[in-house]
């Protein structure tokens, strides 16, 4: 299940955000999201995660053995 | 001296969640509106104009109004006077609204994931996950 990790530090108001559980370019949605209500982050890194590639297992239905 | 400064790398993008989080730390006189005028009180403070405006001896801001200034981009920039930017809050007036509205991001993005919030704070520091 995909997580969002915050951190927000009261000393200075500033705030982290690590995607975590969602594979590939998926996680930049996400940042969209956050992005629209906080403005451009200042430090930007991908994660290994995003890197990886969806495993993806493919179906046949409809075929009679 | 007495100015207004412009903090030009704080930048509320939600008008919503920036009053909300004004109202949050305190703020119970919050002016609303467009390219309201803000008070002039030191001949050093030059006329500025803002849409959202907490006006002076409300918060500890003794020095002027402090208003936030919507760009054509659509962001809100906060303007203070740099004596009440010291003096409010200890000069923890930004960093307490930057909290605050930070808080209130995480509630929303986690309303539109459909999300589960769990907050904790350690160290000092505020820890929210949202699973989705």
């Amino acid at each position: 299940m995909p997580e969002i990790h915050f951190t927000i530090d009261p000393q200075t108001g500033e705030m982290e955000m690590k995607v975590e559980g969602v594979q590939g370019p998926q996680c930049a949605d996400v940042a969209k999201i956050v992005t629209e209500l906080t403005g451009a982050p200042e430090r930007e890194e991908n994660t290994k995660e995003y890197y990886a590639r969806p495993t993806v297992k493919p179906t046949i239905q409809g075929l009679k053995q | 001296m007495s100015k207004y400064m412009t903090f030009t790398e704080v930048v509320f993008k939600d008008r919503d969640l920036l009053v909300a989080a004004l109202e949050e730390i305190g703020c119970k006189y919050i002016r609303q509106g467009e390219n309201l005028e803000m008070g002039r009180y030191y001949s050093e403070q030059i006329q500025r104009r803002a849409d959202i405006i907490i006006p002076r001896d409300t918060i500890g801001n003794c020095y002027g109004d402090i208003g936030f200034e919507r760009s054509g981009s659509g962001e809100y920039t906060p303007i203070i006077d740099d004596l009440d930017q010291r003096r409010v809050f200890n000069g923890q007036f930004i960093p307490r609204l930057r909290a605050a509205y930070n808080e209130r991001v995480v509630s929303k993005v986690a309303a539109r994931l459909r999300g589960t919030v769990h907050r904790a704070v350690e160290g000092g520091v505020v820890k929210i996950k949202v699973r989705y």
